[in-house]
Order: structure tokens, then sequence, then C-alpha cells
């Protein structure tokens, strides 16, 4: 049987992962990368570039260079994110049919999910080339609040890539499946995920081999990308002061700007502080090129930054609350998303759950890690029955050793001591972690910025960095580190406690057999050298992640099964602009709910219901979804016919509906007409054929 | 797994059991047991659970969407309160039940007197019709066994027991 994928299919980047051989692996492209920046740039040629290539061309072609779509996938023209984004994004939306917002570029229209599509067209082909056969079979993760309109859409675009998408995941659900099964028989967990665009909190219940979420809350337009711009912000300040160069209104110039602010981010999660020196951000009829630098500390970062963090934690707490969980019940807390580096994210979310959190498992790749299982759980047929199936390993590639965490609580003052020479060598501070994101770089002063045509690598791994250093004992912290929130203490998260598997404790041993990623043998005693699949240069062949080395395998278990829940209430439209629940938040998926509905005026034979999705008593303060037209009503005084309609939400959380006239059984239907969908079969056509007129740039082997 | 045609019966006898009987629950059970007990129906109707026979997964879903509106009544201690009231007056669904709102998935098409031929055993084929139509697949296994020593040659019957059997397993586990 073909092997099925997961996906995480990220707003910056996507990431594709297989089991194979009861090992989840993450796949890597020929040059041994395994993010694949989720932007999509039309060529003149009429060709598509996407990921690196197109990244590249952000800079010079932004007109024609798509990104961030996850962040307007699913939502319509007049929504206030699509709005928002207009003014904000260096390339053209547009209205389209039905509400539905498209992107305008070399003078054709594109709808979201097309977009999304030819990201998914480059995963499925780099997976084909890893893998050697042909991927269609797939699991993709959105993030967990995702309604229903968004659901949709992205399995829209999974089937316009030609996919067979299993499951519409979400994305906390598939970490948590990555972490393994329950050490004990009873736990909870929450998955704290905060990505580049959306942040999302979900809580289980674990009990060996069944995953229930409890409770999910989150917020689709917050995360990384959002410190990002700020830090843009104080730059154009900077600039504006330095300058007098307004670069808050030239789009171009502030897109710069964003880049150059997310690597100053990423330096500062491994440095206190860094500088960032750019020379021809300024128009060149302005004069000479003119030289500018920006320098940050950690501090600064962490200060412009704390209300946006803060921010999470209101929606935990209501989680939480729909949990019925105290923080205190939690026994393990998960860290997610790119931003989960941030160091500041893990002090702070330590100090509002009480509990150190965990990091061991790549943040950027432990969501297609988990897609991967369920793929696999999904893809199974009757030669592979559940009882020979188990909780499959975590690749080593994907393990990290630690991250650090901070002891001390923030004392964040922007007028701390300065500390000089940030252009020295960078301290190996950090643990710098396996597969893990290391500092960048040509960022610090002594090296100018290579702005245009270098593509902005994120994942090329400083070859000091790269090597293991996990710990601070022997490397004489300068002074003035000490003055720093945090500089001095830090420790290392190792989690689970570890198995010794060698030591012939049978206790022990059930642990491992319970949790069973590392693999016996392959013991944390022998670190893996440097990551090779980050190594650029000589390209190895395009190949999976290295596995580890062969290992016996762990005692089968049950296969994992997930119980997922509808992350918003849906509801009908009521008399007085009211919203009727019919299924809570939180319920379990599949589920199904059905209301009678009565006609209104005598011999009417069809009935129109609004649905939404949302927490508010008032419709208009929900999401209109769209209508469910009732038709085919038998003619009749009002009042006296009554339709029985089945609200169905599906695995994938997505939305379905079935009528049935209650009194006579007379052929009703019902059809639910999504705002901003292209779901009849002649868009989806048209869309189709759209994909087929833009051949792919092919990969580079 | 059992078959298509097993869970199908099995669904049709949830139709009059209470949330607590679907989950096999007694009805002081604490919340801790009421999880305890969905956790163990997902293990045996979750979907997922069928992906490897696909032509049970759609009545799975359905006996799994049973499953939740139980649990989602049980969990929450204002609506268990509403439901036990209600349960009181005989009403079994907590929701304002409006005639055949869901429509169930196909079971075996042919009742059971239609299967039988003999008069005897038409007799019990009816009787074990009835009890299968309310729930009580023990009290129809009797029945259908009897249906079956009367007409030792009706393999249709034979295999309508055989799916019985099946079902009785499910609700056994």
């Amino acid at each position: 049987m073909a092997l099925a994928v997961g996906i995480d299919l990220g707003t910056t980047n996507t990431v594709v992962a297989v089991v194979k051989d009861g090992v989840a692996q993450t796949i890597t492209d020929a040059q041994g990368h395994k993010l694949v920046p989720s932007v999509v740039a039309f060529h003149p040629s009429g060709s598509v570039l996407v990921g690196r290539g197109a990244l590249e061309r952000r800079l010079n072609d932004a007109p024609n260079t798509i990104y961030s779509v996850k962040r307007l996938i699913g939502r319509t023209w007049d929504s206030p994110e699509v709005q928002d984004a207009r003014g904000k994004l260096p390339f053209e939306l547009a209205e389209g049919p039905n509400g539905a917002t498209q992107v305008r570029t070399r003078g054709n229209a594109y709808s979201l999910p097309e977009i999304s599509a030819f990201v998914l067209r480059q995963v499925k082909a780099i997976a084909e080339a890893a893998l050697g056969e042909p991927v269609v079979r797939s699991v993709i993760t959105v993030p967990a609040n995702f309604n229903d309109l968004q659901r949709a859409t992205t399995k829209v675009a999974g089937r316009l890539a030609g996919l067979d998408v299993l499951r519409i995941l979400n994305e906390p659900t598939a970490a948590a499946l990555a972490y393994g099964p329950a050490t004990k028989p009873r736990e909870r967990v929450a998955v704290y995920d905060l990505g580049g665009g959306t942040f999302d909190i979900t809580i289980l219940d674990l009990s060996e081999n069944v995953f229930e979420v409890l409770a999910t809350a989150g917020d689709t337009a917050l995360g990384g990308d959002d410190i990002d711009v700020i830090v843009a912000g104080r730059m154009a300040e900077d600039l504006l002061k330095k300058h007098r160069f307004d670069a808050a209104a030239n789009p171009a110039a502030f897109g710069r700007l964003r880049i150059l602010a997310e690597e100053l981010k990423r330096t500062l999660s491994t440095r206190d502080v860094s500088t960032i020196e750019a020379d021809d951000l300024v128009p060149a009829d302005r004069g000479a090129a003119l030289k500018w630098s920006f320098r940050m500390t950690r501090a600064e970062l962490e200060w412009s930054s704390l209300a946006l963090v803060e921010r999470t934690f209101r929606v935990c707490n209501n989680a939480l609350e729909a949990a019925g969980t105290p923080p205190s019940e939690l026994e393990r807390v998960i860290l997610v998303g790119g931003a989960a580096r941030m160091p500041m994210v893990a002090r702070k979310v330590e100090q509002f759950f009480g509990k150190v959190p965990i990091v061991r498992i790549n943040p950027d790749e432990v969501v297609a890690l988990g897609a991967a299982i369920q793929a696999s759980l999904l893809g199974r047929d009757k030669t592979q029955t559940k009882e020979t199936a188990f909780h499959p390993r975590i690749a080593e590639a994907s393990i990290i050793e630690a991250i650090p965490v901070e002891e001390a609580p923030p004392s964040i003052e922007l007028d701390l001591p300065v500390v000089e020479g940030a252009n020295a060598p960078s301290l190996p501070l950090v643990g710098a972690t396996k597969g893990a994101r290391p500092a960048m770089p040509g960022l610090v002063q002594s090296a100018g910025l290579p702005l245009v045509g270098a593509p902005v690598e994120a994942v090329k791994p400083a070859p000091a960095a790269a090597s293991k250093t996990t710990t601070l004992p022997g490397v004489p912290a300068p002074k003035a580190m000490d003055f720093l929130p945090g500089g001095a203490g830090r420790r290392l998260v190792f989690d689970p406690p570890e198995p010794d598997i060698g030591a012939g404790d049978s206790s022990l041993v059930d642990l491992a057999s319970a949790w069973p990623s590392v693999p016996p043998g392959a013991a944390r005693s022998t670190p893996p050298a440097a990551p090779a699949a980050h190594v650029e240069g000589p390209a190895p062949v395009p190949a999976l992640a290295p596995a580890p080395a062969p290992a016996p395998l762990p005692p089968p278990r049950r296969a994992p099964l997930l119980i997922d829940v509808t992350p918003h209430s849906l509801g009908v439209e009521t008399a007085g602009g009211f919203c009727d629940v019919l299924i809570e938040a939180n319920t379990p998926v599949p589920c199904d709910r059905s209301r009678a509905f009565a006609t209104a005026r005598d011999n009417q034979t069809t009935v129109t219901v609004r649905v939404s999705q949302g927490e508010s008593k008032r419709f208009a303060e929900n999401t209109c979804l769209g209508e469910v037209e009732l038709s085919g009503i038998k003619a009749a005084p009002r009042g006296t016919t009554k339709i029985a309609v089945t609200f169905e939400i599906d695995a994938d959380g997505i939305l379905h509906v079935k009528a049935r006239d209650g009194d006579t059984g007379h052929e009703t239907t019902a059809h639910l007409q999504l705002l901003g969908a292209q779901s009849e079969p002649a868009d989806l056509e048209a869309m189709r054929a759209r994909q087929d007129a833009h051949p792919l740039v092919p990969l580079p082997r | 797994m059992a078959s298509r045609e097993a869970l199908g019966v099995f669904l049709q006898s949830l139709g009059r059991k209470t949330y607590y009987d679907i989950l096999r629950v007694p009805r002081d059970a604490p919340p801790d047991a009421i999880k305890a007990a969905f956790h163990d129906f997902s293990l045996l109707y979750h979907p997922d659970q069928y992906v490897a026979s696909p032509d049970a997964v759609d009545v799975a879903t359905e006996i799994y969407k049973r499953g939740v509106e139980a649990y989602r009544c049980l969990s929450r201690a204002p609506l268990r309160a509403r439901y036990d009231r209600g349960l009181a007056r005989g009403k079994l669904r907590f929701e304002p039940s409006k005639p055949s709102t869901v429509p169930p998935p196909p079971p075996p098409a042919r009742t059971l007197e239609t299967i039988a031929r003999s008069r005897a055993g038409k007799g019990h084929a009816i009787k074990a019709d009835r009890y299968i139509d309310t729930g009580q697949l023990e009290k129809a296994r009797l029945q259908l066994v009897s249906a079956c020593q009367c007409e030792p040659d009706n393999e249709e019957l034979a295999e309508r027991l055989r799916i019985l059997y099946e079902a009785l397993a499910l609700e056994s586990l």
C-alpha cells in the first residue's frame, strides 16, 4: 500500500513527513531542507516557483510573489482580516464571486486555495522524489480553531494539488500525537502552539492510547509574524529619526524591514544583543548608498512583544476553563511552533502553567510528524489491522536535546547596561539544537546583510553553532551578561524522564515502551554528529531524514486513537437576530444534531437558514458560514410543515447538512452554500485547469 | 472489527437505550467513569477504527455520533440533571426528539418474519423482530435460536443469527 504523508501547511513554512517502517520522519528536499517556505511566485514564463526560489523573488518581484495566504484562506472579502491585509501585503487582493477573496497577479485572478495548492504540489513533488513512489494520500493540518470555511477551503486546496485528503487534522492534536502516548494511566497535557501566524492552545486528556481533546481555543491572527511587524515598526522609527526616511509609507521598504526584523528576532533567541546593517534600503535617488544599522537587545525585543505574548494567556485561560482543568492538574505542557524558540515565550509559559514546558521534538517539524502518524493510521488497509499497529517512533533527526529556559523571572528594564561587543563572535550560550535553527550567520555588525538575491535561509546552520553545546559550564560568560534577564541560570529540559534502557530495570523498560520515541540503543550518550540533513553544499541524494540505527522495535502497542473536537459553537439564526446553538464548542467529532424548521408563509416551498460559528448569542457577532436552503417543501399552510434538518460536523470539522420533511418524508433537499467558497463542480474544474496551466519549476536535483 | 451488518443491528438497538446504557455506565456514575466509558466507546466505534473496512465506516459514524450525544449530555452537570428529569418521564434522548430526524442507515432490509418460512418459525421470528426493535438483543437471540431450530435449512435465518451474535458481542465488550 502506498505511503500516506502528513503535511503541515504553515503560514510561513510547509513541512512534509511520513511514517516508514514504524519511524515518523521529516522528508527533506534534494538540498537537505526540511522547511519549504509557503511562498508562491508567478514567473513571467507562466511557470510557478514555490519555496526558497519564490522567497528570493519576494524581494525583487513582490507584486507577483504570494505569501501569508494561510492568514486569509477561508475568509470572505469583507472580513476584517482581509481588509486589514489589503494595505499590508505587497500583492493585489480582489473580490471574487460569492464574496470570495482572490489574488491577482500577472493579469489572472486566483482563489486562495489555488495558491495553497501550488505549495502542496511542491511538497508532494518533494515527497515523491524522496520516497520514489507517487504520493496521493495525505493528512493536512490546520490551526485548531480554524472554522468550517477555513477547513473546507484547505481541503479544496489539497484536492487541487491532486491529493486525497484523508483528514484535516488540528495542529496541536498532531503535536500531541507526535509526543507519544501517556506515560501514566491518566494524563492531562496542554499544547501551546505559537506559530508564524496563529496561536492555539489545546488541552488533552490521555489515557493509554486514547487522545481526547478536552478543549481548544486560539487566535488565528496572532503569531510570530506580529512580532516581526512590531520590530519592523521600531526599525522604521529609527530610520525616520536617523535618516528622515519613512519606511512605513513605503510598502516595499517596509517589506524588507520585516524580513530583517524576522532575522533579528531569531538571532535574539540565541543572543542577548544583535545588530543588523543595511545600506540599500533607502532608494538611490536620495543620494549615495546610505549606511544604516539597527541594534536591539533581547530585553528590548521582549519588552516590545510582551503584550502579544500576554494575549496568548487570556486564550489559555478560556481553554483551561472550558476543559475544567486548573493548570496544576496538567502533567505536561508542550511547546510547538517557531515562536517556541523565543526564550521569553518558554519563560512566560512556565510562569503561567507552573511547569517547565517541553520542547523535545523540533518545533518546526513536530506537527508534520504527528500528521504523518495520523496519516499512517488512516491509510492502513486490511493487511495492517490495528492490532499490529503501534505508536510510531520519531526519527532521531527530529529530536532535539534541549532548549534553554531561563530561571529568573524577567525584570525588563530598557535602561539595562548596554552590552558592548555585539560584533564579537557569538557566544555559544545556548544549546544549539540538533535540527534546530541555530544562530544566523551574517547578522553581526561585521557582516553586511545581503539584501537582494540572497535566499533568506531558514535553516542554514552556522558552522560553529552546529556543534553541540548544551550548557554553560566551562563557558565563561562575560560579566555584562549578568545584567541581562536570565543571563546566568539556564537549565536543560529533558523529557520524558529518560528511559534508561540499559539498566535492566523492568519498570524503566515499561516506561520506554510506553514512549518509544527514543530508539533503544541509540542512547543519548552518543549524540549524533552534525545534523546531516541540514548540511549545505554537496547535496545528499533526495532522501528521508536519516533514520536511526537499527534498533529493536518497541513492544507493539495498540494504535493511538484521536478524539478531536469542534472548536466553535455551531448555531442558526433565529428571529430577532439571535443565534440558537446546535452544537457546542469542544464537542467531539464526528457529531450531529437535528432541528426542525417550520415554514413562515402559506405555500412556502423553500426555507433559508443562516448558519454561523462562534460563541456570541447575537448572530451578527459570530462568523457567518453561509446559508442552508431547504427546497422541495410541500405547499401547505404556514407552520404546518416542519422540516427536520440534521447538521453534521464530520471528523475533519467540516459541516454537512441533511434535510427531511418531518411529516411526510417528502423529498426535501438541503443545500449548504458556504460564503466565499467555490465548491461547485464548475468552479473546481476551472481551478484545476489553472493549476494545469502553471507547471511548477522542477525541483533541483 | 464488527461487520457492517452487526453494527447496523447494534445501531438500531441504540434507539431504545438511555444515554447511560449507550455508554454502559450506571445512573449514578461519577464524571470520571463517564469519561472512561466514552474512551472505551470510542475505541469500539470511532470511525477511524474502521478505516480498514470502508463499508462499515458510515454505520460506525452513526453509532459514534449517538455516543457523542450521550457523552455531551452526561458530562455536563446541568444537562445531565435535565436529562435525568426527562428520563424519569420516559424521554430517552435529550434532544427535543422530533420524529425521524436522523435517517438511520439501512438495517438488514428484510425482517426475520419474512425470512422465516414455517408457521412456528415465523412465530419466533416476529418476537425476535420486536426484541431487536426494542434493543433487547439477548431476548431476540433466544427467539431467533428457536426459529432456526424450527428451520434448520434456512441459511438466511442462520446468517442473521450469526450477525446477532456479533452484535451481542459488541454489547458485552
